[in-house]
């Protein structure tokens, strides 16, 4: 019988919780963490059920590798050098920009940087990338580009300040359930709350505006809401002259936006828009908070600078209770950016391009040179698979078959390569087609570290030992390096992993084990004696001055049309978590939805002559599913919602793979869709 | 009676440590209590209730019922081979346990339930042992042994035959306790809450409290599940089947009524298929629906749910609202209360 403290698996608000392990060595609960700031004693459904999945009897125990067309059992041994030996020789044979490592938001932060320095110091490429390619890429550039920090500027506790707050994009009850709480109770406190999505969330229901703009028309809301500040007078001109730079360029964008403009788009009306940007610029203190439906679409960056437009011009950055709040969606998805798991930076955003930074990270890895250019983001590494261009993946913990758009066309490239590894702990609709599958710890059965949301380091704790022969991702990584001639990635323990991050990277050089033991900091923290920092941006900006960066509207690329006349919007539910290879193996999880379904509103469903429950065809230009009507006013007529997590109605065989040109990200949230009622 | 000071309680329950398998409140890594092993943590007696209810050293969150082999034979889990003796119980803690013990045992004997619980020695843990040296209601009895902190020490008082030879063992330099005082003081504690639950019953019987209300109430419901998974008096579970390629491994979940899976039906209908229809559900059950069963509330005001609720519409903060929404005399004088 045991209790080890560790950090939710699930999503990016980084509850703690106890694992609670019987004599036998098996988990039998969990207990949240009373102390926590963020838990406080309390979970979500699936904090509460984390411990659910990890024993279960579908769990990968042994390597198997590809066999006269079957996996089949195989030792480390044989499955490791095979690796190692295929990999080189792709390397060699067709260049090392014909490989790509996905790493995952889901391994540690320990797990991330080894991968990243295994693609550059021992294969050398630059092709690293993971999911955050796929939630918020845009935000890592819309942002670093205004403030100089892709990354929430405040702090969780900060909720509870404000005294308004605009949600958009974000189903913060369902998917940041522990945050979304805080915004319930601010409401209920008195703090005014601006809802902007198509769907009617939770938080639209309590809200003291609801705004139901057209998916995709956010640049025209937010440039709307600007526009009526100015008209009003209401902009922070204090902070405009002393904190930011390029004001005169927000103004000349915005003189056009008028609200009867900005209505047109969004399909609101003018009213809401004024009401919206009153309520916002009156505020003492006013917070933004967003997710995937600012940042999925192809012009997803545009939509994060408008939102950062808005906050610079009302002053709301670097106070309590303020900020832009990109709430991120994955346990370690933040911490998998920070720790380069991405093709353009190494740790702590330290750019590739940069030559002193190179030289820095080549010093201590014992490596002569590190590859110069940014290399392929994941989406363009999986179109270039389908076109013939890739060789060799390398997927840690991803599941791109599901959770990637346009299912036949990742399908079709994964097909293509000539080699693929998935490591993993189940045998994902991705690992099905790999060559090589490694069987990997799960959270609860490793150590290290997860970043959350709020940029708090926090430990990981094994509380139960792996199954079979799973190995940690990081032990494995090690293990591999060796076999393709490289030395340098031996650890006895994380915390040699992370005191080497610790020394090449600034923000995160006060972390150490010790240091977080109980209650993770925030980074940046530069130094060993530094208490982290949970608000960003409170003297200048990470960049200097805070940069208006005025966009103006582009539509989504693919709209409803005769053909196919629903937009078709995609997202997650409260009960499952992004492909479903976790909570789907979780009895309570998986009985709350069992099926895949779609939102229909009721208008559309009597046009179409459908029932509650009933099987429909889901079609778009990319492919046609099943799925189980689900009539709510939870969606607008015209508008349908599929969530990805059901292999057998993939939403993502519908989406479009259509990117931000500068941010790769895939417009998940608008394409065109048709119904069809079964015979 | 006899009193132990800290010390002397320490050794005494070290004592103990090879007949059986000891849980005390122990503190944890990040400072919060937890019911423990002394090996896992130092023992941590003040600071009030236990975050986790107690009851889970009998009916754990996750545990096994049975495996079945192909041939045929099945194996049910062993039973302990030493007894708990769990030290912690609030008095409240101490009336859950007392009333699950009934629910266990009545018209069904839950078997996994009662091989943990039948020889299992209860010490219940009250007095000036609260936060900050709060006063905790007393128990009186519903366990074997009390230990009553009073300043520095802990006054032992016993109301079975386990209680009182474990009490004959104990080896304490003070042997002239008294617990007039705080006997006195614990009868005086704030009756509040107890009548908050009256009044909150009546209303909710007598059929004052519209939907409208309940609809609010299921508005800030997120289905965390937390309010029954922390309930002491929350005995409900799911079932499920793990197949591995040896056996067939049947294990036990709490479960939750604020789920939408819970009620629903076959043909997908679900009699309670609102957050608002669950929220009053749950309230129902334990101030309606168990007086009716029982003859009495089910909620013992622990408080837990209130702690583990993030939107804050725990059993009390409910009653509160709703009896200063719809409150009034006449339900009470209808119904009899205070």
């Amino acid at each position: 019988m045991s209790k080890t403290l560790t950090t939710c698996p699930y999503c990016g608000t980084g509850c703690a919780l106890y694992l609670l392990t019987d004599d036998a060595g098996r988990l039998i609960g969990v207990e949240p963490s009373a102390t926590h700031p963020t838990s406080r004693g309390q979970l979500c459904v699936k904090g509460w059920n984390a411990h659910a999945f990890v024993h279960h009897p579908e769990r990968l125990t042994t390597p198997l590798i590809r066999k006269n067309g079957q996996l089949q059992p195989a030792s480390w041994e044989e499955a490791l050098d095979l690796m190692a030996r295929r990999l080189l020789e792709l390397a060699q044979t067709h260049g090392p920009e014909t490989l790509m490592f996905l790493s995952s938001a889901k391994a540690t932060n320990e797990e991330n940087y080894l991968l990243m320095k295994l693609a550059r110091a021992v294969f050398g490429s630059n092709n690293v990338d993971h999911c955050a390619r796929l939630c918020h890429a845009s935000t890592v550039v819309g942002l670093a580009e205004t403030f100089g920090s892709g990354a929430m500027t405040n702090s969780i506790a900060c909720f509870e300040q404000a005294d308004c707050i605009l949600v958009t994009g974000s189903n913060t009850t369902e998917q940041h359930p522990l945050i979304g709480a805080r915004i319930l109770q601010a409401k209920g406190r008195g703090t005014k709350l601006i809802v902007a999505d198509s769907r009617r969330i939770r938080l639209a229901r309590v809200a003291d505006l609801h705004l139901r703009q057209r998916n995709g028309s956010d640049v025209a809301l937010l440039n709307g809401m600007m526009h009526v500040i100015l008209r009003e007078g209401l902009e922070d001109r204090d902070f405009i002259a002393s904190r930011t730079e390029n004001f005169a360029a927000l103004q000349q964008e915005v003189a056009g936006w008028t609200p009867q403009r900005a209505a047109a788009i969004t399909g609101l009306e003018p009213a809401q828009i004024v009401e919206a940007a009153l309520l916002f610029a009156r505020a003492e203190k006013a917070m933004l908070v967003y997710s995937m439906g600012i940042t999925q679409h192809s012009h997803g960056v545009d939509n994060v600078r408008a939102v950062a437009n808005l906050a610079l011009l009302t002053g709301n950055l670097g106070r309590p209770g303020t900020g832009v709040n990109p709430l991120r969606g994955q346990n370690n998805v933040q911490g998998g950016c920070d720790m380069g798991a991405l093709p353009d930076v190494l740790t702590g955003y330290q750019k590739v391009a940069d030559h002193a930074v190179r030289e820095k990270f080549a010093a201590a890895w014992g490596v002569n040179n590190l590859p110069e250019t940014p290399g392929l983001m994941a989406t363009e590494a999986m179109n270039r698979a389908a076109a013939g261009g890739m060789k060799g993946f390398f997927i840690l913990g991803e599941n791109p078959l599901l959770s990637d758009p346009d299912q036949g066309h990742v399908r079709r490239a994964l097909e293509n390569l000539e080699f693929l590894v998935v490591q993993e702990i189940f045998l994902s609709e991705t690992a099905q087609l790999a060559d090589v599958v490694l069987p990997a710890a799960c959270y609860a059965e490793k150590a290290g570290t997860f970043t959350s949301t709020e940029r708090r380091v926090q430990r990981v704790r094994q509380a139960v030992a792996p199954p079979g022969e799973a190995r940690s991702d990081w032990e494995i990584l090690g293990e591999l390096a060796q076999r393709a001639g490289y030395d340098g990635m031996r650890y006895s323990d994380p915390s040699e992993i992370m005191a080497e991050i610790a020394a090449l990277t600034p923000s995160y050089a006060g972390i150490d084990y010790a240091r977080i033991d109980q209650l993770g900091l925030c980074w940046p923290c530069p130094d060993k004696g530094h208490p982290g920092t949970p608000i960003l941006h409170r003297e200048r900006f990470t960049r200097g001055l805070g940069r208006f960066s005025p966009t103006g509207y582009l539509p989504p690329a693919e709209l409803p049309d005769a053909d196919y006349p629903l937009l078709l919007t995609t997202g997650r539910t409260y009960f499952h978590w992004h492909t479903g290879t976790m909570t789907r193996r979780s009895h309570l999880l998986d009985r709350e939805e069992r099926t895949a379904f779609v939102e229909v509103s009721p208008e559309d469903a009597r046009q179409l002559g459908l029932l509650e429950g009933e099987e429909v065809q889901v079609a778009s230009r990319r492919g046609e599913i099943s799925a189980r009507a689900r009539i709510t006013e939870m969606v607008p007529t015209g508008t349908i919602f599929l969530p990805f997590h059901f292999a057998e109605g993939a939403a993502n065989a519908l989406t479009h793979n259509v990117l931000d040109p500068e941010a790769g990200i895939p417009e998940f949230k608008v394409c065109g869709a048709r119904i069809r009622k079964l015979p | 009676m006899k009193a132990l000071t800290h010390l002397e309680l320490e050794i005494f329950l070290r004592s103990l440590e090879s007949e059986f398998d000891l849980r005390a409140p122990i503190r944890l890594l990040d400072g919060s209590r937890a019911l423990g092993r002394l090996s896992e943590g130092p023992l941590a007696l003040h600071g009030g209730r236990i975050p986790r209810k107690p009851t889970d050293l009998f009916f754990a969150q996750q545990e096994k019922v049975f495996e079945a082999f192909p041939d045929g034979r099945y194996a049910l889990p062993e039973s302990p081979s030493k007894p708990l003796l769990v030290l912690g119980w609030t008095a409240e803690d101490l009336d859950c346990l007392e009333f699950i013990d009934r629910f266990f045992s009545s018209g069904f004997a839950d078997d996994l339930y009662l091989a943990k619980r039948q020889r299992a020695v209860i010490i219940g843990l009250t007095g000036e042992c609260g936060a900050g040296g709060e006063l905790l209601r007393l128990a009186g009895g519903k366990c074997d042994l009390e230990l009553i902190a009073e300043g520095e020490r802990f006054i032992v008082s016993h109301y079975s035959e386990a209680g009182r030879k474990l009490a004959a063992r104990i080896d304490c330099r003070e042997n002239n306790a008294s617990l007039d005082q705080l006997r006195a003081a614990s009868e005086l504690l704030p009756n509040a809450d107890r009548q908050l639950l009256r009044q909150a019953s009546a209303l909710l019987r007598s059929g004052q409290v519209p939907d409208a209300f309940w609809a609010s109430i299921g508005e800030r419901c997120i289905a965390c599940t937390g309010c029954n998974l922390v309930c002491p008096t929350c005995t409900c579970f799911g079932v499920q089947d793990w197949s591995y390629p040896t056996h067939v491994e049947r294990s036990r979940m709490w479960d939750s009524c604020q789920l939408g899976g819970f009620m629903r039906e076959a043909s997908g209908h679900n009699p309670l298929g609102s957050e608002a229809l669950r929220s009053r559900r749950r309230i129902h059950h334990k101030l309606v629906a168990d007086l009716e069963r029982w003859g009495h509330f089910t909620c013992f005001l622990c408080r837990r749910c209130d702690s583990a609720c993030p939107t804050g519409i725990g059993i009390l903060a409910v009653c509160h609202e709703l009896v200063t929404r719809y409150g009034g005399g006449e339900t009470n004088e209808k119904f009899g209360v205070e």
